[in-house]
């Protein structure tokens, strides 16, 4: 039973960490209807910016957060200018390898400035954890799961109460009916992405936490993330949610249950995600 | 522009005799590995053209791979090993196709790729004396490992590609897939069979990146999970097919030639990075010649490809 319960609080605490990586991600599908294919370099951005501000100046990963998102919401801003906006009306391709190669230089840029050793940070409260019962948790991974459900409520308090949050959500049920009311599309557009572009570097300041900063640590999560989003039916935000704590569930049970799972719980991630899709669409026909 | 076909066989023929100096194996290396890129790439073209955005050539390329392997180091003679790569992987992607496509744009992609991780992920977990594990498998080599010998083996495997493209290209195949891509209503509507056709474009691709799978093992020699099935290879093939010029079939063709080149140049002149410039070539030709590098030189083929 204890070994139940601890199992159920790895796959809760994880949850929180897909949650965290995918949310940028679906926002941009669901109000662009891009498929950012750079969102894991974002996340790696945001991380070394928090290693190096903790660095160079001492300041807390946890704190950084605020910086990271900071710096690739403009880096965002200015990527969308400069590239995406001139493909939204392209075949889905072109965007998707637009982003692609955005993803790529990011990445080897990475490699040239920093190597690519990866680089961890070390903190008071990483080795230290907090038991509930019968179940231990890690400070740090307990702090992804709160930054990430606060930032969740905090985008969907966005999207439904903002003014601002209301012209998202119209661009993206109809861009031609939003300009039509006079809605500024591309200004909308630009604020999106920026937004999507700081949710993932702020889930890789805490991922930089718990695992620490490479150039190459960006395309894991960017799999998962794509599954998770899909999974949840594109641009759904509460779908994420659901979607992130069924597939770490999964993943988590086949770990702890399965003899030698540690491998296979990679398999049964995007064995779910495959038969969840097959089953739609055979339901749908 | 009829002479560039076969002026290009020419000079592919004449690689390996060419004047190089000490070099000889290194261009007859570098121009086997365009040659497989380049048989990816477009047999990954085949089935794009059906509107279908497949992540799974990996998938293919290590069950092309794989089943060769496994074979000839059970004792099947080299030439049948060779031809289970092709078979292995038209008849996994048979199953593939009828459940998943159905599927549509981002939701097909996703399915595909996730397919090609459980695969890979399969291969490693499976018994170490059948898979090697994920340390993998010492392939044994065709025609004795012979360098020379292998590289023409290479272009009669691209060869087979660009026929498959070709036949495809000058049949009635051509309207059924581009119609498809355009719209499947409307493709219904005309009397194409939308289901069979996108698997009949699925099956030939998958079959067709087996063999290269195989073919690229038996010049490797070795399969290793990681890299055989890596998500790396599908996105190289979709990027260089976008590159040169996405449903023709000199496009991806070119693609590779200059992409490997500049491979190659780049890792000589920067140790680590080098794909840094790799990324950003690919984002102007995204931006500034949507059509590829094949529009370049034919800018009434471009507007066949990208409109009819």
């Amino acid at each position: 039973m204890d070994l139940f319960l601890q199992t159920l609080a790895n796959a809760l605490i994880q949850s929180g960490t897909y949650a965290l990586a995918s949310a940028g991600l679906a926002l941009a599908v669901g109000v662009l209807h891009i498929v950012n294919f750079a969102h894991g370099e974002f996340l790696m951005v945001g991380a070394f910016v928090a290693y190096w501000l903790s660095v160079l100046a001492g300041i807390d990963p946890i704190v950084s957060l605020v910086p990271a998102g900071a710096v690739m919401f403009a880096a965002g801003g200015v990527i969308y200018q400069a590239s995406i906006r001139r493909v939204l009306l392209a075949p889905e391709l072109n965007a998707l390898l637009l982003t692609f190669g955005i993803g790529i230089t990011l990445q080897n840029l990475a490699v040239l400035a920093f190597g690519a050793t990866p680089r961890v940070v070390h903190t008071a409260y990483q080795l230290t954890a907090v038991t509930l019962g019968p179940v231990s948790v890690g400070v740090a991974p307990l702090i992804t799961l709160v930054v990430s459900v606060t930032l969740l409520a905090g985008m969907y308090a966005v999207l439904y109460r903002t003014g601002i949050g209301k012209s998202i959500r119209a661009v993206a049920q109809n861009r031609t009916g939003a300009h039509l009311v006079g809605l500024d599309v591309d200004r909308i557009y630009l604020i999106t992405f920026g937004i999507a572009s700081a949710l993932a570097a702020i889930a890789g300041a805490m991922v930089l936490v718990r695992i620490g900063a490479s150039p190459h640590m960006g395309f894991g999560f960017v799999l998962k993330a794509f599954a998770i989003i899909v999974m949840a039916g594109l641009g759904n935000l509460t779908g994420v949610l659901w979607a992130s704590l069924v597939l770490a569930t999964a993943e988590a049970f086949v770990r702890t249950y399965v003899p030698g799972g540690g491998g296979a719980a990679e398999a049964v991630f995007f064995l779910l995600i495959f038969f969840t899709l097959v089953w739609r669409s055979w339901r749908a026909a | 522009m009829r002479w560039v076909g076969p002026a290009a066989l020419v000079v592919a023929l004449l690689v390996p005799l060419a004047p190089a100096g000490g070099y000889q194996q290194y261009v007859v290396q570098v121009a086997t590995f365009v040659l497989i890129n380049a048989a990816v790439a477009l047999a990954w073209d085949i089935q794009a053209r059906t509107g279908q955005l497949s992540l799974a050539s990996a998938a293919f390329f290590g069950l092309g791979a794989y089943a060769y392997t496994m074979a000839a180091l059970r004792g099947v003679p080299l030439p049948v090993a060779f031809l289970l790569g092709p078979l292995v992987a038209g008849a996994v992607s048979l199953g593939l196709g009828v459940v998943t496509l159905r599927l549509q744009g981002l939701y097909f992609a996703i399915a595909t790729l996730a397919f090609a991780e459980v695969v890979k992920v399969v291969f490693k977990e499976l018994p170490l004396d059948l898979t090697g594990g994920a340390v993998g498998l010492t392939a044994p080599p065709l025609l004795g490992g012979h360098q020379t010998g292998l590289y023409y083996l290479g272009l009669g495997v691209l060869l087979l590609v660009v026929a498959a493209s070709l036949a495809v290209r000058h049949t009635r195949l051509h309207y059924a897939f581009t119609a498809i891509r355009q719209g499947e209503l409307t493709a219904r509507v005309l009397g194409v069979r939308v289901v069979r056709t996108k698997l009949l474009a699925f099956v030939m691709s998958a079959a067709l990146t087996g063999m290269v799978g195989a073919y690229a093992t038996s010049r490797l020699f070795f399969v290793i999970p990681e890299d055989t099935f890596g998500i790396g290879l599908s996105v190289t093939a979709l990027a260089t097919a976008i590159f040169g010029g996405v449903y023709t079939t000199a496009g991806p063709v070119l693609g590779a030639i200059i992409l490997r080149i500049l491979e190659e140049g780049l890792r000589l002149v920067l140790r680590e990075g080098y794909l840094a410039v790799y990324g950003v070539i690919l984002m102007l030709v995204i931006l500034y010649l949507p059509g590829g590098l094949v529009s370049l030189w034919n800018r009434r083929s471009r507007d066949a490809a990208g409109g009819g």
